[in-house]
């Protein structure tokens, strides 16, 4: 069962340049560690010490965010794409 | 780190480079004029060759600030005057869009109201998912309504700090 997953251009350069990779996974735990294992180093800039995704990255499944469906334990269906999506905020004061 | 032989005090500069169209450097402006006294907050279409990003479109986007994230701890929930939220749904909803047109998002812009272009403590905090030598962090000041400087950054240094990148407008 494959399943893309769109990597954003900022972690690009931790995913050897890839836009986009697909793999097979039925939830979207298995799929992230299935990335994390093909390129460790994008392991620390999605999830934090504690394991847990950092707070400023998302992970969408089509149109929802999985922290709004079942987390990391959302099933994938073959043809699917999910998407690391950064959260960007600031301000000057 | 050792130098290159035979040029033994040859100081090797790496100068990352963020190319704007002159049409993208005027869409920044105005966006940030028209939202002001709040901060406006867009993306980047372009194209990303090795170190080297060019900027081809503005994406504007809605500051939809609400203290979705913590950031100081002096955070105004209601004050889009002095922080901005780029939400990952307008993100992916860009993101398509870009990919749809054969480009990359290559970078986000904000507006400074009254203040200079230079990156705050919370900008950095708000950046974490976006640090690396491939993603602009271009900030616009505004002054009284007017835009003024623009200037382009980089989060390097695993998140700890930002440095500045050559902005040039082109073609």
């Amino acid at each position: 069962m494959a399943v893309t997953i769109t990597i954003p251009t900022a972690l690009r350069q931790f995913a050897g340049g890839s836009a986009s990779v697909a793999l097979d996974a039925e939830d979207v735990g298995a799929l992230l560690r299935g990335l994390v294992e093909q390129h460790p180093s994008l392991g620390k800039q999605i999830f934090g010490d504690d394991g847990k995704l950092r707070s400023f990255v998302n992970i969408y499944v089509g149109d929802e965010d999985i922290r709004y469906l079942q987390g990391e334990a959302t099933p994938v269906k073959d043809g699917e794409t999910v998407s690391i999506i950064p959260a960007i905020a600031g301000g000057d004061l | 780190m050792g130098a290159h032989k035979g040029r033994p005090d040859a100081i090797i500069m790496v100068t990352h480079l963020l190319r704007l169209s002159p049409t993208v450097a005027q869409a920044i402006a105005a966006h940030a004029e028209a939202t002001y006294p709040d901060e406006c907050v867009g993306l980047l279409f372009g194209s990303l060759d090795g170190e080297l990003k060019t900027a081809l479109s503005a994406y504007a986007v809605e500051n939809r600030w609400a203290g979705q994230v913590s950031l100081a701890e002096s955070d105004d929930p209601s004050s889009r005057r002095d922080r901005f939220y780029l939400d990952p749904r307008d993100y992916l909803r860009a993101d398509r869009e870009a990919r749809a047109s054969g480009l990359e998002i290559v970078g986000c812009y904000h507006s400074h109201p009254d203040a200079p272009a230079t990156p705050s403590e919370r900008d950095r905090v708000g950046a974490q998912a976006i640090g690396g030598t491939s993603f602009a962090f271009v900030i616009q000041s505004v002054r009284a309504g007017a835009a003024a400087e623009l200037a382009s950054w980089l989060l390097v240094d695993s998140g700890a700090r930002f440095t500045e990148e050559e902005l040039q407008l082109w073609p």
